[in-house]
């Protein structure tokens, strides 16, 4: 097919922002610029994200190749299944995580030509210098991909991070495990400093890397300020402008550009708030996104959503923050240690909470928490077939919130102290695909499920009239 | 067959069928049991605790049913398994569960087996990824945490003595294991991999010194057999997970073949491994598990910058039961969903495939039902390694 009429078959999508809209042009921008950037000799590492790295690549001036935002851009052009079917004739389960086994097809076809595949998505992805992987709870693939990768390119060396976290126990505050949890991730990330110091030949300047990671602070604050402005009703950004956020947010953190992105975003919300602008001319049903990547080549069904009078004022899915001031961090000018306390902090924020309501469970609080400060009216999630790591317990959360969100009335005492009856349903949905892909979608049958869902929204709401 | 003209083999097969009838026995005298997923919970502890450790497996025969209410289908279908007889009730005699950073099939619906299933005591293990200084001291803090957790539980305080103590019976156990697998050894093997399966899935229900007296006296009764019980074939290794049930064995062994040693978990990967005696009792566990379980899971660093010696770092173990039990051919089964092992089949593979040892790649769902449509894939193996 040709370029043109390529183009033609996929407009662009239409966003609420013009932060989102401005996206697209910057992602292109930086994986061209990672092209540029080993032509020009830099060095270029593969890098995850979330891994709390961010400042310290940039500190050190390797020039990071996020390998999970090449792949989502492949599935967003609805062009990963030729890179798939690479991977899958080298053995690898088409079960397996998709980003990885998009880079892996990649990789292998890159490295077999010597160049870029043909037709490479915006250019294509550059071949590393090194490889940063991740050893976390949060995600396997992190811990294979670039071990697997080698196979293919056996003289790029890998740095693996170690970057635990303990997980929610009735009989365990974090305050009991956090030294050594801290202790080994401060080792981790200085032996990331040690092997990057080694392979850049150049040594770490900490007071440069302080400064980034006061900046990568001060863009969390901003950031979580700027997304609770669409608490706001009618909300003026959703959660599908939200995915297109994220980048800064995933991609950039630790650069002026990032926080500068988030200074606009502030403000064009802001002023939308300011004109009752929201997403759509008349918001009828406000929903969270409760869990799950999205499917990047159908990122049109949050419009469709949108043309139903559904609008998504949050999501927990790439919220990669909370407010650095809420973290209870330390005092220390060691930026690697601040960097070890701000992850361990953000993964156990909701722990607290959690142990207020006996019975419950960190995701399950802050699932509560976004349904109450957001008024939402029902829940979406997506589970993506090829990724255990974000989609493995969100049955159980839904399951979880419906004993507090029953269809049965509930006795409420009000604010006056006085005796009530309130039903608090909150219908959900889950809906059934992949991040990349398409072979698993259809957009017939997506959109058929989101109509019932709709319908379920709109009878709650004339139960809930009618008790009235 | 009644108990007293019965074997000990039979003995194992009312174990195995009826499996984890000893430790309801256990319950009903007023023990405490403590279940367990994988490979990498230090058992040791749970028996230093005075705790029954029991290991929770899955049932290739049973459909997943009411565990899907709770669990996503893209978890792993070994686990699904696992999770759906517990919340079915066929492990209603445990107290507690363990469950350790294995993968994220059971790491990421820890939550959802702990409420789930209700019971008084559970406790995640957080187990690195990696294999250095830093994790090593990481990994015996949290061993030592669970230590203290379980000792709470079990209103006992874990004395190194009392870990040393276990520490002996385990390795024991593991030096019986390891007279099993000698028996397979000789061609034909004394013992068939039908029977090797069975022996060791019952072995991990049981309290650790009456599986010793059980492999003592398999051992006592094999030893003395005047016959293989199986004809010469060609000799394979299984590689993969974890095999909980003699059903893919049977099947390779069914199509004219010997399974004559393995590298799975309940199989070489946590049976062979000693814990280290004579230093701390916690850094010795916490070296077993962590450096000695040779799975996926875990990264191991590159070997000075070279590829191949890389692989042989990674995979060596396997090369070396493989000439150590003359194998003619591989089968590596790996269930769907599976990233940890699901990433490393090219370089399993490559691995093998230096070696010159043939290998069959097989991909599977954990479920009788469908197993039979890979025999005719092992079948056209074998024809070809003849």
């Amino acid at each position: 097919m040709a370029e043109e009429e390529k183009k033609q078959e996929r407009k662009k999508r239409r966003t609420a922002t013009e932060a989102a809209s401005s996206i697209g042009a910057m992602v292109k921008a930086a994986i061209g610029g990672t092209v540029k950037a080993k032509e020009e000799g830099k060095k270029l590492a593969y890098s995850f994200i979330v891994c709390s790295y961010d400042e310290i690549i940039r500190a050190m001036d390797v020039v990071p190749v996020w390998t999970e935002n090449y792949a989502g851009v492949c599935g967003a052009k609805r062009d990963a299944e030729r890179f798939l079917e690479r991977a899958e004739s080298q053995s690898f389960s088409r079960s397996l995580c998709t980003y990885a086994l998009c880079g892996l097809g990649f990789d292998q076809w890159r490295e077999e030509l010597g160049e870029m595949p043909p037709d490479a998505p915006w250019g294509g992805q550059a071949r590393p210098d090194f490889m940063l992987s991740s050893g976390q709870i949060l995600c396997d693939p992190r811990n294979k991909w670039y071990q697997a990768a080698q196979q293919y390119m056996p003289d790029v060396p890998i740095y693996d991070v170690g970057l635990p976290y303990p997980l929610y126990e009735d009989d365990i505050e974090v305050a009991d495990v956090q030294d050594y949890y801290i202790k080994y991730i401060v080792a981790e990330l200085r032996g990331l400093v040690k092997f990057l110091e080694e392979q850049t030949g150049k040594k770490m300047d900490y007071d440069r890397l302080s400064e980034l990671v006061d900046l990568g602070e001060r863009t969390w604050n901003l950031i979580w300020e700027t997304y609770e402005l669409r608490r706001a009703v009618p909300t003026p950004m959703g959660t599908g402008d939200a995915m297109n956020t994220m980048v800064p947010m995933v991609f950039m953190m630790g650069t002026q550009e990032a926080y500068d992105f988030y200074l606009d975003l502030n403000k064009e919300l802001k002023d939308k708030i300011a004109r009752k602008e929201g997403v759509v001319e008349d918001e009828k049903y406000r929903l969270l996104w409760g869990g799950g990547l999205p499917s990047w080549f159908a990122l049109t069904d949050f419009n469709y959503f949108n043309s139903k009078g559904a609008v998504f004022p949050v999501e927990t899915t790439y919220r990669m923050i909370e407010p650095i001031y809420r973290l209870n961090m330390p005092d220390t000018n060691d930026p690697i240690e601040r960097l070890a306390w701000r992850w361990l902090g953000y993964w156990t924020y909701w722990y607290d909470k959690a142990k207020k309501r006996p019975g419950s469970e960190p995701d399950v609080e802050r699932l509560i928490q976004y349904i109450e400060d957001y008024q939402i009216d029902g829940v979406v999630m997506h589970e993506a077939f090829s990724c255990r790591t974000w989609h493995l317990g969100l049955i159980w959360q839904l399951n979880q919130l419906r004993k507090i969100y029953k269809p049965i009335p509930v006795l409420i005492l009000g604010q006056d102290g006085k005796k009530g009856e309130e039903k608090r349903e909150l219908p959900s949905l889950i809906l059934e695909s992949d991040i990349i892909d398409i072979s698993t979608y259809s957009e017939v049958d997506t959109r058929n499920r989101i109509d019932a869902f709709i319908e379920t929204l709109e009878q709650v709401r004339k139960n809930k009239a009618d008790r009235r | 067959m009644n108990e007293q003209n019965s074997t000990v083999m039979s003995k194992v097969e009312r174990y195995y069928k009826d499996y984890g009838i000893r430790a309801r026995e256990l319950k009903k005298e007023g023990k405490t049991v403590i279940s367990y997923l994988c490979s990498l919970v230090p058992m040791e502890i749970i028996t230093a605790a005075g705790l029954v450790p029991f290991r929770i497996r899955g049932n290739v025969n049973e459909p997943i049913t009411k565990g899907d209410t709770n669990l996503e289908t893209i978890a792993c279908p070994f686990i699904r398994s696992c999770f759906d007889l517990s919340v079915k009730g066929w492990y209603d005699f445990c107290d507690g569960i363990v469950i350790p950073h294995g993968c994220d099939s059971m790491t990421r619906p820890y939550s959802t087996w702990r409420y789930t299933l209700g019971l008084p005591y559970s406790h995640f293990i957080n187990v690195p990824h990696t294999v250095s200084g830093p994790s090593m001291e990481f990994f015996t803090e949290e061993l030592n945490t669970f230590r203290k957790s379980l000792g709470r539980f079990a209103q006992k305080e874990i004395a190194d003595s009392d870990l040393i103590e276990a520490i002996d019976l385990y390795n024991e156990n593991r030096d019986k294991a390891k007279a099993l697998y000698d028996l397979r050894k000789s061609d034909p093997p004394l013992i068939s991999g039908t029977e090797m399966s069975k022996i060791l899935t019952v072995g991990m229900s049981l309290p650790v010194t009456e599986a010793n007296e059980l492999f003592a006296e398999v051992l006592e009764e094999l030893t003395q057999r005047k016959e293989a019980p199986v004809h010469k074939a060609p000799r394979i290794m299984v590689d993969g997970a974890c095999i909980d049930n003699i059903d893919f064995v049977k099947l390779i062994e069914d199509s004219g073949a010997n399974v004559v040693v393995d590298s799975l978990c309940i199989g070489t990967r946590d049976y062979l491994p000693h814990t280290d005696v004579g230093g701390d009792p916690l850094d010795a566990l916490a070296h077993r598990y962590l450096d000695k379980i040779n799975c996926p899971r875990t990264y191991r660093e590159k070997a000075e910058g070279a590829y191949e010696k890389d692989l042989t770092a990674r995979f060596g173990d396997i090369g070396s039961l493989g000439k150590e039990f003359k194998v003619d051919g591989v089968i590596l089964y790996v269930y769907k969903y599976c990233d940890p092992f699901g990433f490393e089949v090219p370089a399993r593979k490559a691995y093998l495939d230096s070696l010159n040892i043939p290998v069959l790649y097989l991909e599977d769902e954990y479920s009788a039902g469908i197993i039979g449509r890979l025999r005719t894939r092992i079948q056209a193996f074998l024809e070809m390694i003849e």
